[in-house]
């Protein structure tokens, strides 16, 4: 069928176009830690906000937006867990999602060390600011 | 050059900075610098350790540090602000590091220096919150 050079080529061209190549297929999986860690900005953004600490639930909301924009396609579903009532509670709330995205971190062989890092460091911070 | 000899560095010259600059301050900023000080020394101590743990030669402190003049206070205070932002980028960088023990020991004093930053902005009357500390903008 392809008795030239050219002709080869032009071939190849035709059958890629056609989507007859092979391409290694990707099972698209969601990331357990950044699924977590998802989670939990949820739910400190949204005790946060009830608690009065606007800016600090701003902080959260900025991590769930990068971790749902990380997981995509996967769409993680919304739901929020109990709210911490009062602000030792969220105080007690951030440090236990400080180390939850602290242990992801450095467990972790993805590339999302840095930015579980960023989140474990900057609820680390909320907790001493609330305490 | 490790991610840890950085973070080092940058501990040995906050404690420069903060023994030029707390004389310049009074009142709450004056006695928060001193314990935000004392920190870094603490956290340079822990450092020590790491490297004597791990049979590693950890670079001593210069004799001075490359610092912006202090003629007042709010000089004082912006110095030391920056001096925090300084520290807080260097160990986030160092979580990125592959190797487990570097990355563990980088992201305790990541976790440590923002908790301090946050303190010296909330000091300064400024939002503690970041989502991202020390990360470059």
């Amino acid at each position: 069928m392809f008795t030239t050079r050219r002709g080869l080529l032009v071939g190849a061209a035709v059958l890629t176009a056609a989507g007859c190549t092979r391409e290694t297929a990707h099972i698209i999986t969601s990331d357990a830690d950044l699924t977590a860690a998802l989670h939990t900005a949820r739910t400190l953004a949204a005790a946060a906000e009830a608690l009065g600490f606007g800016d600090f639930a701003e902080d959260h909301l900025t991590h769930a937006a990068t971790l749902e924009r990380l997981l995509r396609p996967n769409v993680v579903a919304d739901e929020t867990g109990e709210l911490p009532a009062d602000p030792a509670a969220l105080a007690e709330a951030e440090s236990s999602g400080s180390r939850e995205a602290g242990d992801a971190c450095l467990t972790t062989d993805s590339d999302y060390a840095v930015v579980l890092g960023e989140i474990a460091a900057c609820r680390a911070a909320h907790a001493a600011v609330l305490t | 050059m490790t991610a840890v000899d950085t973070g080092l560095a940058a501990e040995y010259a906050a404690i420069y900075a903060y023994s030029a600059a707390a004389v310049h301050l009074d009142g709450d900023p004056r006695w928060i610098a001193e314990e935000l000080e004392a920190e870094h020394r603490s956290r340079r101590d822990a450092l020590l350790d790491f490297y004597d743990e791990h049979q590693l030669e950890a670079a001593p402190s210069l004799a001075g540090y490359d610092i912006e003049p202090i003629s007042d206070a709010a000089a004082a205070q912006e110095l030391l602000l920056a001096v925090e932002t300084d520290v807080t980028t260097a160990w986030r960088a160092g979580v990125a590091s592959s190797e487990p023990n570097e990355r563990e020991i980088c992201l305790r004093m990541y976790g440590e220096s923002a908790v301090t930053l946050a303190r010296w902005r909330l000091a300064l009357g400024r939002p503690a919150a970041d989502p991202w500390p020390g990360r470059p903008e």
